[in-house]
């Protein structure tokens, strides 16, 4: 691992923004050749308001479940090296993790509307 | 380092071709192939109240999330973009911008084929990520490292999948919800004409094409990577290993997946809360009980 930068970090996170330059690059690249393709043009009338969002509930139970899973990653990092008091901890965790599902699906939450 | 950031992308679109053949191949004529196979390359299109900016912006969004991804993907040792520290937690965010940029362009194209898809797009979302997610956890907790090369040194003994048993079966489901391959085809199904790829043609097709097979390619070999032990075998050299276990882990999820029925967004996410979701938090708490007890690495 060479490094060139000031720091590590910057190092890689340097080459993961170089990364993202020439993927856009790449992606130009194949819009620039495609310029002299022949065109065809689709006439649909504009339906953006006519939609309706079906699954609000799923959505915000899905944003607290998605903000709960983001704690699980440190701690599963340090679990084996903390033991059973971390295992006692995030055993109460998925326990109301697990009541939130039975709430929401006993409330009628995961349904389809 | 512009050399390495090259062989990234290189690897990507050597990944993306295989990969559609690899599904081409594994594909009986009858069926509906997956949803990179079906993008009209030829024509240019122009769509009369389409967002100038969103829909074109989708297939870019999509292939840089795919090739951002790919960074910490190691193929053997040194033969990786760059070993992040936070890899695999990394991974689960930069892949997500496939979801963000088909919802841009499905969107952003203003039919009615295209914005149907968009809502599909971001149910499945909100089906897999969850489950998905408490798949990557187990695992993490074994090898006690986000890190792509960690998780594969600490499967040096016994690979995650015989100590994992559902999070592996869980990482299969999922992934194929994340990749939308059957029978989760439904964002890309003949009955809206394709969703987003049907307001797709020329250079968003090829580059839809590109990041729709990336992203089974990704998938594929995130399994290997976190469930069969990577880039490490005998005899032959890692990178062998692990393009092998690649395919094999993408023809058995392709198999498996044809042998269901397709679901509906709706059945999709009923399956997610009901039955994946209590089954990760079930295989967390089963994989800390095997690790209090002693097993694995």
């Amino acid at each position: 691992m060479t490094s060139s930068g000031p720091s590590p970090i910057l190092n890689d996170y340097g080459f993961v923004a170089l990364v993202l330059v020439m993927a856009l690059g790449l992606a130009l690249l194949v819009a620039a050749a495609f310029l002299r393709a022949p065109g065809l043009l689709m006439r649909t009338p504009s339906i953006w308001g006519q939609f309706r969002f079906g699954y609000a509930v799923y959505a915000l139970i899905f944003l607290a479940f998605d903000m709960e899973m983001i704690f699980m990653y440190p701690w599963a990092v340090v679990f084996a090296d903390i033991g059973i008091s971390a295992f006692l901890d995030m055993l109460v965790f998925i326990v109301l993790l697990g009541a939130g599902i039975a709430y929401a699906w006993g409330m009628g939450g995961l349904e389809w509307e | 380092m512009i050399a390495t950031a090259a062989l990234v992308l290189v690897a990507l679109v050597l990944g993306a071709a295989l990969t559609l053949l690899v599904e081409r191949l594994s594909t009986p004529h009858h069926v509906e192939p997956g949803p990179a196979q079906a993008a009209d390359v030829r024509h240019s299109l122009v769509i009369a109240n389409s967002d100038r900016w969103l829909l074109p912006a989708g297939p870019v969004v999509a292939l840089t999330g795919v090739a951002l991804a790919l960074v910490v993907l190691p193929f053997g040792p040194g033969l990786i973009g760059r070993d992040l520290g936070i890899g695999v937690f990394y991974v689960i965010v930069v892949i997500d911008f496939v979801v963000l940029g088909l919802a841009l362009a499905g969107w952003g194209a203003n039919t009615a084929h295209a914005v149907e898809a968009c809502y599909r797009i971001i149910a499945q979302l909100v089906a897999y990520v969850v489950p998905l997610g408490l798949a990557y956890v187990g695992v993490i907790m074994m090898a006690r490292s986000l890190s792509t090369v960690a998780i594969v040194e600490a499967q040096s003994g016994l690979w995650f999948v015989v100590l994992q048993p559902i999070g592996f079966v869980l990482y299969l489901v999922t992934g194929l919800m994340q990749s939308y391959r059957a029978p989760f085809l439904e964002p890309f199904a003949a009955s809206i004409g394709g969703g987003v790829l049907d307001v797709s043609a020329g250079w968003s097709a090829l580059l839809w094409r590109i990041a729709l097979a990336g992203v089974l390619f990704l998938v594929a070999a995130i399994g290997a990577l976190l469930y069969l032990g990577g880039a490490t075998g005998p005899l032959l050299p890692g990178w062998a290993w692990m393009i092998i276990k690649t395919y094999a882990l993408m023809a058995l999820m392709l198999w498996l997946g044809r042998l269901v029925r397709p679901f509906s967004t709706a059945q999709m996410l009923a399956l997610s809360w009901k039955l994946l979701i209590p089954l990760g938090l079930l295989n967390v708490l089963l994989v800390g009980g095997l690790i209090l007890l002693g097993v694995g690495p």
